[in-house]
């Protein structure tokens, strides 16, 4: 039978993994290497931890063979293709709704503009207009009225109601 | 999602060569993807393989990561050394894998009591094995078949950390980004799963001796 294995406690174990593997700085590894020489049951660990770790080279690693590296190529390939295809597929969708896009755009663009202009700049001549439209009898008539020059003529004309279909069309 | 890389980290993992490659096949370099398929197959399939416990299933898995690496060039930035990036999406590609198997397996196996690689019970493993072997005369192939027993009785995470270690080179910071955990939690298991390997691999070379149950078959991490 084989002694058992030295037992050490897990946190110099741990040191001594992290040494084989060198990832302790420089005075870490010094005080391993102090401990080696002085300790013989670390030591002895040590020796087995390594040839254990030794003992890995023994699996077997091997490569692929010419098949997996052409199915693998293969199978890329198709997977490449077909991103092609619905990229272009995608492409005359991607067209029409980029245009449509750009047209809502333009309209809410030109809204927004019209109401901003309508509501912070408002119409100098709007109230020239309405007095316009309220006088558009009179101006419609205005070269009868012209010729009359009487003011007083014309409520008696109204009076007798000589004219009343012309003025009810007029108002 | 957009991932941000400072300058200097940028610069850095640009010194890696296979980083270069990458960023070749980010702009469509398929000469540079094949490139990378063939500098990297074997080592993927071998650890996927350690991984999984089946050859067809390792290869199948290592396609499908490629396929993913392949499918995420144009959001490739480089973060971290290639081969810490292809084996952090070999992880993740694994653990799928043994989740699915692992519930198919509770659906038609439920008296099965393997851990969640339905690695064979190391015991019984080594029982089986040893009985061939009187003499402790052990040939290559057999040499092979319980260290590669030995492996398979290690926890998933401690036996990833270890194929990592042994044949990838990483250093315990690029384990860590692999798994996903700190450099210290990957000291402790690192120290853990090389404990296990000794305690189960020692008496067995030096005497043939069949382990206690349970040594080196722990799957706490």
């Amino acid at each position: 039978m084989s002694e058992q294995p030295a037992q050490i406690d897990t946190a110099l174990q741990e040191q001594l993994v992290a040494y084989l593997d060198g990832e302790l700085d420089a005075e870490a590894s010094r005080r391993i290497e102090e401990l080696l020489t002085t300790d013989a049951k670390v030591r002895a660990t040590m020796q087995e931890l390594d040839h254990t770790w030794q003992l890995l080279d023994e699996l077997d690693t091997g490569g692929v063979d010419e098949r997996f590296t052409r199915s693998t190529l293969e199978m890329v390939a198709v997977a490449a293709a077909d991103e092609v295809e619905q990229t272009r597929a995608a492409a005359p969708r991607r067209r029409r709704l980029r245009w449509l896009a750009i047209a809502v755009g333009a309209t809410a663009a030109g809204l927004a503009g019209f109401a901003a202009t309508a509501m912070f700049w408002p119409d100098p001549d709007k109230k020239t207009n309405e007095r316009l439209v309220e006088n558009l009898p009179v101006l419609e008539n205005l070269d009868q009225y012209c010729q009359v020059e009487n003011v007083e003529f014309l409520r008696m004309l109204q009076q007798e109601r000589l004219f009343a279909e012309e003025a009810d069309d007029g108002k | 999602m957009a991932v941000v890389v400072s300058e200097s980290s940028a610069r850095r993992y640009a010194l890696d060569p296979d980083v270069r490659l990458m960023l070749e096949v980010r702009d469509d370099n398929a000469a540079a993807f094949e490139e990378l398929v063939l500098r990297y197959q074997g080592r993927l399939v071998s650890v996927l393989d350690h991984l999984v416990g089946n050859r067809d299933r390792a290869e199948d898995l290592a396609q499908e990561v490629f396929l993913r690496l392949y499918r995420a060039r144009k959001s490739y930035q480089p973060t971290a050394k290639f081969a810490t990036w292809l084996f952090t999406i070999a992880n993740h590609a694994a653990a799928n894998a043994l989740r699915n198997e692992s519930r198919r397996r509770e659906v038609t196996l439920p008296s099965r009591d393997s851990g969640p690689m339905g690695a064979r019970p190391l015991d019984r493993m080594i029982q089986a094995s040893s009985g061939a072997m009187p003499a402790r005369q052990l040939d290559k192939a057999e040499v092979r078949e319980v260290v590669r027993m030995a492996l398979d009785a290690l926890s998933e995470r401690q036996r990833l950390a270890v194929l990592l270690n042994k044949f990838e080179g990483m250093c315990y910071a690029d384990i860590a980004a692999v798994m996903e955990m700190s450099p210290q939690a990957v000291k402790s298991l690192l120290s853990r799963a090389r404990c296990n390997l000794r305690e189960v691999l020692e008496p067995y070379f030096e005497n043939g001796d069949r382990p206690a149950p349970g040594n080196g078959a722990s799957d706490e991490d």
